[in-house]
């Protein structure tokens, strides 16, 4: 066993800090999140900039060529910058289409993912807000050169940024994997929800839209494997990301317990406070553990189903505990609105049910143990 | 990053795997009972078949009968030992005190008890707590005053695992009954076969004889006996505390109890029905799989830290607290699960799983006692690895 990051992924750590802390800060975690659309705009073109976009795309495509570990490590810090930028959403789709997409679409699309032109975004959950994603309600119908699709998909982050959307949907009665355009498309209308996450999500419906059939990327057995790859990437990265995000709120509650003074010295003296603050920590380190668990059993091929899910299943029972306890720690100053610890919290809940809750990894995880 | 066993850590998983294999009785479930001869025989038959297989100390160095492997080789080793239930493994000399008389012993000290140790053919006990200190250990009263060549020893230590099968007990004595309470403190090595020890048996809520209350009236200790610096017991002795706290032993029982759930779940001679809340239970399970595994990982870390050259504190101490908490949450559910079959004891007629989980879970309430209880290890996370303040 080795727990060490490689140099690449401390670079990668490093360079990730720095930019999160000089240019998306707080302020404009609030200014998204209060639907400050150009902010949220420069912030995702800064990224791209470094490469963030095409993260995982192969050199090959004009991407940086990184493995999915190294995302991990990447989006780690996103995650405790609580930065609104698709960088999860650009990276698993890439790989889903860089593993399942025909030479046309890759050598189409994925160099324009690494240069930020394209940027597509997951659209797969429907009103029954399942993660199981074997029977989807979109439905389309072949037409020769078209495939026709009616339907809704709920929940779809960053919508307002993404050019085209990776959809599952049943064609021709068999489960399917297609690529949609969503800009400026009249048949696609977008409904922006008021989510608590301080991001853009979504429902788009697809209004009898014609799409090319060669943006299907993947039909049958080969679509259920691609959902069943999204699904798990994304739920490696959302726990990586709450992680990131429960480090974060352990360091703010620390120094808040290490300043604030009551009955003549600082909180953090009394036994109450550094239980809290050492189960959260102790919490958080766990979490790492089994994120970086699923992430480095993960490769282009495959990855251990049953890490992915002890991961989501972990981020997404105890982050939120811990967010919950750094409150407690806090008192009244953290239940206020000029405070940023709710934006941690808000954020915790939202991700916490992405690409899959404790429940729906229990009882993947249970399968996996032979129950 | 790598969260497999190397080539390497897998070929000795699975040595060692093998040797246990032929070792343990055929039918051997554990827990070991080391107040039962029989087991007593099969702790010291393992632990001689250890030091053959230099195993038992792998992780000393070379000159001292070890083989040098990294403290990750030797979270493997106690992991697998944990998993079998395999008794033989002398924690005591091992991990405690041959570690300390390396570091502060003196030359004759080491030549006299290291290779002993090595070869498997002594017990040590811990001479720690006493009826009166606990977790503030640095309170300690029993005495020891100098006379000419000797301590003589007077006082009285307590919980004592392993005293009525121990051979010599390290222990904690106020040498300066003037000085501050850390200040006063030396680290001694007595003669449980001394005159003048009395071992009383203290029986366990599980109704096990596991550990004791010792007895020292006027035991005369040779002055040689002393290890590093006269009132410097303290830091001596803490360094054996620091040795001691890893989960990883939970972790193995954890992983062993959880498998027999699954097993005993899915046997179709279950005597309870758990059709109707079979989603529940599966659900409950992944949980508790999720717990173990992320506490597996903690004490993995805290080796692989340790095996740079580190010493994590805190870390340490977050293993301890993941993997005692993950392992009684395991033992909680098992009883849970079965029912009213849970609180049988071993050797009820009708008992299922022989009783095991009771009786472990009794067992167990220790776990987040011993070495530093739940609570202090919180203090020392949020002290140590937070720097949050003292006072």
């Amino acid at each position: 066993m080795d727990f060490g990051l490689s140099e690449t992924q401390e670079l990668i750590r490093s360079t990730a800090r720095d930019f999160f802390a000089t240019s998306a800060g707080a302020e404009i975690v609030r200014n998204v999140a209060d639907g400050d659309e150009d902010a949220a705009k420069k912030l995702w073109d800064e990224a791209v900039a470094l490469g963030w976009s095409g993260f995982t795309v192969p050199e090959v495509f004009g991407g940086t060529g990184f493995s999915f570990e190294d995302l991990i490590v990447l989006v780690e810090e996103a995650g405790a910058a609580l930065t609104p930028i698709p960088i999860v959403e650009s990276s698993i789709t890439s790989s889903v289409l860089d593993k399942y997409a025909d030479e046309e679409i890759k050598s189409e699309l994925l160099p324009q993912i690494a240069i930020g032109e394209v940027l597509i975004t997951p659209a797969v959950v429907e009103k029954d807000a399942s993660w199981d994603l074997s029977t989807p309600l979109v439905a389309g119908t072949s037409t020769g050169s078209d495939v026709v699709l009616t339907g809704e998909k709920r929940f779809v982050n960053f919508a307002n940024l993404a050019t085209h959307a990776l959809v599952s949907a049943t064609i021709d009665d068999e489960l399917a994997v297609i690529l949609v355009p969503i800009w400026n498309n009249e048949g696609v209308s977008k409904t922006a929800l008021k989510s608590t996450a301080g991001i853009s999500i979504s429902n788009l419906t697809f209004n009898e839209v014609a799409v090319a059939s060669s943006n299907v990327v993947a039909t049958g057995k080969s679509a259920k494997s691609a959902m069943s790859d999204l699904v798990s990437l994304g739920a490696v990265a959302r726990s990586a990301q709450l992680a990131g995000l429960g480090r974060k709120v352990v360091e703010v509650t620390t120094e808040y317990a290490q300043s604030r003074e009551q009955f003549g010295k600082p909180i953090g003296t009394f036994q109450a406070i550094q239980h809290y603050l050492a189960e959260m920590a102790t919490t958080v380190k766990q979490v790492n553990h089994l994120v970086y668990a699923a992430a480095s059993s993960s490769s282009q091929d495959s990855y251990s189903a049953e890490y992915v899910s002890r991961a989501k299943i972990a981020a997404s029972e105890k982050i939120p505990e811990v967010c919950w306890k750094a409150h407690q720690s806090h008192g009244a100053i953290g239940f206020t609105w000029e405070h940023d610890l709710h934006l941690y919290t808000r954020r915790a809940i939202a991700w916490k049910t992405d690409y899959g809750d404790s429940t729906f990894h229990k009882h993947n995880l249970s399968r996996l143990l032979g129950l | 990053m790598r969260f497999e066993y190397s080539a390497e850590e897998s070929e000795f998983h699975s040595n060692l795997s093998r040797f246990l294999d032929e070792n343990l009785p055929a039918d051997w479930h554990g827990p070991p009972d080391e107040s039962r001869d029989d087991h007593w025989q099969i702790y010291q038959d393992i632990r001689r078949g250890l030091a053959d297989n230099r195993w038992l100390v792998m992780s000393w160095p070379s000159e001292f009968g070890g083989s040098d492997a990294s403290p990750l080789m030797n979270t493997i080793f106690a992991e697998e030992m944990a998993y079998r239930r395999a008794p033989g493994h002398d924690r005591f000399g091992t991990r405690m005190i041959g570690p300390t008389l390396m570091r502060f012993g003196n030359d004759e000290q080491k030549a006299k008890y290291l290779p002993a140790i090595a070869n498997g053919e002594f017990q040590w006990c811990q001479g720690y707590s006493e009826p009166n200190s606990g977790s503030d250990l640095a309170s300690l009263q029993t005495r020891a005053v100098s006379d000419g060549d000797t301590f003589i020893v007077n006082g009285t230590k307590v919980w004592t695992t392993l005293a009525h099968r121990a051979d010599m007990m390290f222990m904690l004595v106020r040498t300066d009954p003037e000085a501050a309470p850390h200040k006063g403190i030396s680290l001694i090595l007595a003669d449980m076969h001394a005159p003048g020890v009395q071992v009383n048996p203290i029986i366990n809520m599980a109704g096990g004889h596991s550990f004791n209350q010792v007895v020292f009236d006027n035991v005369k200790v040779p002055k040689e006996n002393l290890v590093g610096e006269l009132n410097d017991g303290w830091r001596v002795g803490m360094t054996v505390l620091n040795f001691e706290r890893s989960g990883i032993d939970y972790v193995g029982w954890a992983r062993r109890a959880l498998n027999e759930i699954i097993e005993w779940l899915s046997n179709d001679d279950c005597p309870i029905d758990f059709s109707g809340q079979y989603s529940e239970v599966r659900s409950r399970i992944a949980e508790l799989d999720t717990e173990v595994q992320s506490a597996r990982f903690m004490c993995y870390d805290v080796a692989w830290r340790q095996g740079r050259g580190d010493i994590p504190i805190a870390e340490a101490s977050m293993s301890k607290l993941s993997a005692t908490e993950a392992y009684v949450a395991v033992l909680n559910y098992g009883l849970e699960l079965l029912g009213m079959y849970g609180s049988l004891e071993p050797g009820s007629e009708d008992s299922e799983l022989q009783g095991r989980f009771l009786k472990m879970r009794l067992f167990y309430t220790s776990g987040p006692i011993l070495a530093g209880t739940t609570e202090i290890q919180k203090n020392i996370i949020a002290q140590r690895g937070l720097a949050l303040p003292r006072k």
